[in-house]
């Protein structure tokens, strides 16, 4: 009954923000990628759109998917454990 | 099929992969640091050149299944990369240093990727060598 109820209120929320956004007919003048399109090159001296994203305008994207690799990384570490690894854990269980 | 558990079936190694993959190793190297370095001229960069990179680790595993390799080195390299990748746009580039320097933007964006491709080969390096040394010497799978 309640894994019914939280899918009931997850599917809820979905709808409720579906349905948001969809009433939202803004339209924004595309200024943004205008002027990355036109001052890429002067701004960050690359010749490659994507790294003068990547690298300069959206640094904090980068930053965090690297975090996320090593996050990534991390859980794997955890989760995939070496021969050696568990007999030293076992090791460390049995005398502590 | 009888000692297919046993660790007999890992002498089997096949010359030509052996060969080819001896040949190829140091132009997979290349291309990899080709991809990464010259990323603000051609498509590509640090992300694609460290997958590019990674595949080193796949093909010595391929040839050489041996779980000599400590993944622990290569975890805090990746780490030390990783702080770097932080720190030096929050020194750089978040107080906007490098836009009063126009000269020093491509070496910016060079070291960038490096430090991203780098970070990236090593990562996914560590994850194929957990993958494939998974409880065992290369008892997961074998070609």
């Amino acid at each position: 009954m309640r894994y019914i109820l939280s899918a009931l209120l997850t599917f809820g929320a979905f709808i409720l923000v579906t349905l948001i956004t969809n009433g939202n007919h803004e339209v924004l003048d595309p200024q943004l990628y205008l002027y990355m399109i036109h001052n890429f090159f002067e701004d960050t001296d690359s010749k490659n759109a994507i790294a003068a994203i990547l690298l300069n305008y959206r640094m904090y994207d980068t930053m965090f998917e690297a975090l996320i690799l090593l996050t990534a990384i991390i859980g794997m570490k955890q989760f995939l454990p070496r021969e050696s690894d568990m007999k030293a854990g076992l090791e460390k269980k049995n005398h502590g | 099929m009888d000692n297919y558990d046993s660790l007999d079936d890992l002498g089997e190694e096949s010359l030509v992969i052996q060969l080819m993959i001896g040949l190829l190793y140091p132009f997979m190297l290349l291309f990899g640091f080709y991809i990464i370095v010259n990323g603000h001229y051609t498509p590509g960069g640090g992300f694609q050149g460290g997958s590019v990179l990674a595949t080193l680790f796949v093909a010595r595993y391929v040839v050489f299944p041996v779980d000599d390799t400590d993944s622990e080195v290569l975890h805090t390299i990746q780490k030390i990369f990783l702080a770097f990748i932080v720190l030096i746009p929050m020194a750089v580039l978040f107080t906007e240093v490098i836009h009063q320097l126009p000269r020093w933007q491509s070496a910016y964006l060079t070291l960038m990727d490096i430090l991203i491709g780098v970070q990236v080969g090593f990562g996914l390096g560590v994850a194929v060598l957990r993958f494939a040394f998974f409880q065992g010497v290369g008892k997961t799978w074998h070609l």
